[in-house]
């Protein structure tokens, strides 16, 4: 931290706050709160004299309220930069530090919030995580018993620069205990709170217990514990020095922790289950091994970001495997445990490789966008007309959209990942997609339907998955009725409802709409907003005319060529089903609604183009 | 040894498929239940976390014949601990329906009715909290009429519906009004003057104990000191607690009686501490137009985290009734 603040290409904003980001990859506008510290920071040397004088104590967070701080005190001794900030909210204005700064004279009350704008190529999101309040298990009697502490406590209790000067101590009595239960998995591996592992307790608790026999050897250390992981290199060996080292493994997870109330000596009781009987083990002191959760402000940050959030609540990368330190907004990086619960080692492996991430970023003179991105033909935008919409900004997941009321919508390109959800969502036609244009899709179509429509499966596909599956069953030779006509787009969320309406206007037997499983999306939301576009289509049908069930949707991933012959050969056998004379009269009786309903292609562009290539008889539709 | 062909894979789907055995699957053996369960404080046999590693492996003739899957009182104590929230006593319901399925009949011990006096008015069906008692027609004594019925796979023993019952047609196979006024009166005990007549220096003090809130052997060490002058008496439930017995040991000259069950949410039978406290609040207003100072009966809830309770919960009520004589004089 030291060399960062002194390193010259290096500015440390401490002690403020991200309000608003705006722009895209290599133009960044972020807006920074500087919070007033009250004491000016080019002035401060850091000697500590206010704090010496200044009268008010108050809880310390840092020490995890075990010891106390001043009203003008710094976070703690090694903090950077090294500038005493005042707590107004504890100040008696005594002003006695006034005195004690002398000439220096860096104390200033009448100092504001300062608001910052900073222009930046790329961002990294470090904010780190936040440690589980026990408090809420009831059965561990933290907060209500005093000798239940938390990893974090002992951490500060046994560190040499804490509050007890390293001395392990029992907050009931102030002695040192002789005994201590350590269990994990506290608020991690639990429904009722996170379901995720925390990953890196199981190695931060066997060090505590490690550490504790090395500084008193004759106290009993037991662990209770679900499972021991230790996947990374050396820990293993880290696991077999405890065991050595003669520190107590149950392999049970405590039910409760009752309390003696005279002694203050607690019981864990826990199934050891190598044996299979309840041990009911007496102990001076409990440290509970919290799980690490995400930042409260995590949500704040990650809309001003636009980036988006796993279920456990930390930001989400843009592919778990391939792209781990990218997030989904181009430009802005994930570092550490913002992104998961990890271990040191890990944190400082995705620091480097995030600032390598970005340096790419700053070192480029300009930045290749993919080639499929959204546009909107602002003439036809409903906004631009002065009514009031606003679907695409939603539908959008990267948040590349602004819509602004009386204008036309406005996409930033760098930002688009053109998975052509606005296109679909826009209920006007105002937005298309280069290279899966409306016209585009609509000639597919065209051809695909050309002769014996009512014997032919359309199959929209999205690019990453489904596509992707039906290769799969071509590769591996898994046979299919031939009926199938695929149509490739990047999305689900690109499958317009009109494509559907067209495709059963030009006498298609069947349509089949799939993409991703809703957490393989490549579009982050993609998925969802297809779904629920989907779960509409059913009644639109019914409504025109249309056998419902002669619509499918079905999620299939890349890997799944079984699944997607199978669909095919369930549709085909539905569609084999089904009388010919029949299907081609419901069509009939369907297509003036359904010509009704794509009326506006008229005034869309190329779309003209397309509809003078149309059959003769067919060339009056759309009127 | 397990061999492999004892693995069934369709005894597990089958549990799967029963109404409340979809989360069997989704438990890792941690062992919370195990740990909390207050069965097995009595019984080391009984395991949950046991039985449904088993039912998991598909062990089907070892889950569905052992007289352990009986056991489960359904008191959910496991169920807000268990870090996957399964629902143990669902799961155990699902396998014990398999069961009956199967042709295994429940072990016992449960509730019997004595036909010849019930009236069928079937106050014990409203009282069961789990709807165990129906209300039959047949032929009792050579007439047609109404009689209380226990349903033996749903009955699990807690003698809520004994207390109910107004013609003491209701039993228990273990725990029956006779046996318990042989243990408060083993050794002569309830023959002994109390201290209200001047016979003891402290009051004598006959407790009620519902035999899931003693939370382990620790906690009677604890009773020792007070000697002769406390006497417990293990109820299945303080839902059992029944106005006869206690009246029965005021009138035989003990000073005080102490009832206590489980605390409110943690009762093993649902709704036990709820019916017991209700009992002794009535009892002590009936007390009180009889002249009998309150203080002499009372109830008191033990949670399973609390520890060394016991003693002082006996020193207050000791404490009252001496109070109580004090104010007289």
């Amino acid at each position: 931290m030291v060399d960062a603040a002194r390193h010259p290409k290096i500015e440390i904003l401490a002690y403020s706050e991200v309000e608003r980001v705006d722009g895209y990859i290599g133009n960044f506008r972020a807006v920074v709160t500087k919070k007033p510290r009250y004491v000016l920071e080019d002035r401060c040397n850091g000697c500590g004299a206010c704090a010496k004088v200044c009268p008010i104590e108050v809880p310390n967070p840092f020490e995890l309220d075990i010891a106390p701080r001043k009203a003008i005190d710094v976070p703690h001794g090694q903090a950077v930069p090294l500038v005493y900030a005042i707590d107004l909210d504890n100040c008696i204005h005594c002003y006695k530090c006034v005195t004690a700064c002398g000439k220096l004279d860096a104390i200033d009350f009448s100092q504001q919030p300062e608001t910052v704008e900073l222009e930046v190529g790329s961002i990294i999101v470090a904010t780190g995580f936040e440690s589980f309040d026990p408090s809420v298990i009831p059965e561990y009697g933290y907060g209500r018993y005093p000798n239940v502490i938390t990893a974090l406590e002992l951490e500060r209790l046994a560190n040499s620069a804490g509050p007890t000067v390293g001395r392990l101590i029992r907050p009931s009595d102030g002695k040192t205990p002789k005994s201590i239960a350590l269990i994990n998995c506290v608020g991690s591996r639990d429904s009722r709170y996170n379901e995720y592992c925390s990953g890196f307790c199981c190695m931060y608790t066997i060090k505590n217990a490690l550490f504790l026999k090395q500084s008193y050897p004759d106290m009993d250390i037991s662990i209770f514990y679900m499972d021991i992981r230790t996947p990374a290199k050396g820990y293993e060996e880290f696991y077999n020095r405890a065991r050595e080292a003669g520190i107590r493994f149950i392999h049970g997870r405590p039910s409760q922790i009752t309390e003696d109330p005279e002694t203050h000596n607690l019981f864990v009781e826990a199934e050891d289950q190598a044996l299979g009987q309840v041990i009911e083990l007496e102990t001076e002191m409990v440290c509970l091994s919290t799980a690490a959760i995400p930042r409260a402000d995590t949500e704040q940050l990650a809309s001003a970001l636009t980036l988006s959030r796993s279920p456990g609540g930390f930001f989400m990368e843009y592919h778990p495997k391939l792209r781990p330190v990218d997030s989904p907004t181009d430009g802005v990086f994930l570092a550490g445990a913002a992104q998961g619960p990890k271990d040191i080692p890990a944190c400082v492996a995705q620091g480097s490789a995030a600032a390598a991430r970005a340096a790419r970023v700053l070192s480029a003179d300009t930045w290749e966008i993919e080639p499929i991105v959204a546009r909107v033909w602002p003439e036809q935008c409903l906004s631009f007309q002065g009514k009031k919409c606003g679907i695409c900004a939603q539908a959008c997941p990267y948040g590349a959209i602004t819509v602004i009321q009386g204008q036309a919508a406005q996409i930033a390109q760098a930002k688009c990942h053109g998975c052509g959800g606005c296109a679909a969502e826009c209920p006007n036609d105002a937005i298309t997609q280069d290279h899966f244009t409306d016209a585009q899709i609509m000639a597919q179509l065209r051809e695909l339907l050309r002769d014996r429509p009512e014997e032919k499966i359309i199959a929209f596909m999205c690019h990453w998955c489904s596509y992707g599956g039906a290769d799969n069953a071509g590769t591996s030779h898994f046979e299919y009725p031939p009926t199938s006509r695929g149509i490739r787009v990047m999305c689900s969320a690109r499958m317009d409802q009109d494509f559907i309406l067209e495709a059963f206007r030009r006498g298609a037997g069947m349509v089949l709409v799939s993409g991703c499983h809703p957490q393989d999306c490549h579009y982050i939301t993609g998925q969802r907003v297809a779904a629920k576009r989907f779960d509409r289509v059913p009644r639109t049908l019914e409504r025109i005319g249309i056998n419902p069930e002669r619509f499918r949707v079905e999620w299939i991933s890349a890997a799944e060529g079984e699944k997607y012959a199978r669909v095919i050969t369930e549709m085909d056998a539905k569609l084999s089903s089904l009388d010919k004379a029949q299907l081609r009269a419901e069509n009939e009786r369907a297509r003036p609604e359904i010509e009704k309903r794509l009326r506006r292609w008229k005034a869309l562009p190329h779309m003209a183009e397309l509809l003078a290539e149309e059959e003769p008889e067919k060339q009056e539709v759309p009127v | 040894m397990i061999r492999s062909e004892k693995l069934d894979r369709t005894f597990v789907e089958e549990i799967l498929a029963e109404p409340g055995g979809e989360h069997l699957l989704t438990c890792w053996s941690c062992g919370t239940c195990a740990a909390t369960c207050l069965v097995r404080r009595y019984d080391p046999a009984f395991n949950p976390r046991l039985i449904l590693h088993k039912a998991g492996l598909g062990l089907r003739a070892e889950v569905l014949s052992s007289a352990e899957i009986w056991q489960c009182s359904a008191c959910d104590a496991c169920y807000p601990r268990c870090p996957k929230q399964i629902h143990i006593s669902e799961v155990m319901k699902a396998i014990r329906n398999l069961a009956i399925r199967a042709g295994y009949e429940p072990p016992g011990p449960f509730a019997v009715v004595n036909e010849t006096i019930c009236s069928g008015c079937a106050v014990c069906t409203r009282a069961c909290p789990y709807e165990a008692i129906d209300r039959v027609t047949k032929a009792v004594d050579g007439s047609e009429r109404a009689v209380a019925q226990v349903n033996k796979t749903l009955c699990l023993h807690c003698g809520i519906c004994v207390a109910a019952c107004p013609s003491g047609a209701m039993s228990l196979e273990v725990f029956s009004d006779q046996e318990l006024v042989t243990r408060m009166g083993a050794g002569g005990w309830l023959e002994q003057p109390g201290y209200l007549q001047g016979g003891s220096p402290q009051p004598r003090i006959l407790a009620f104990i519902c035999q899931w809130t003693i939370r382990s052997d620790s906690e009677w060490d604890k009773l020792a000191p007070f000697g002769d002058r406390v006497r417990v008496v293990n109820l299945p439930c303080s839902g059992r607690v029944d106005a006869d017995l206690i009246l029965l040991a005021l009138t035989k000259g003990v000073d005080g009686v102490l009832v206590v069950g489980c605390k409110e949410g943690e009762c093993h039978y649902r709704r036990g501490t709820y019916l017991g406290r209700g009992k002794v609040a009535l009892l002590s207003e009936a007390l009180k137009q009889m002249d009998i100072p309150a203080a002499r009966v009372r109830f008191a809830e033990l949670s399973s985290l609390d520890r060394y309770t016991l003693p002082r919960l006996i020193n207050a009520i000791s404490e009252e009734i001496m109070a109580s004589v004090m104010v007289k004089v």
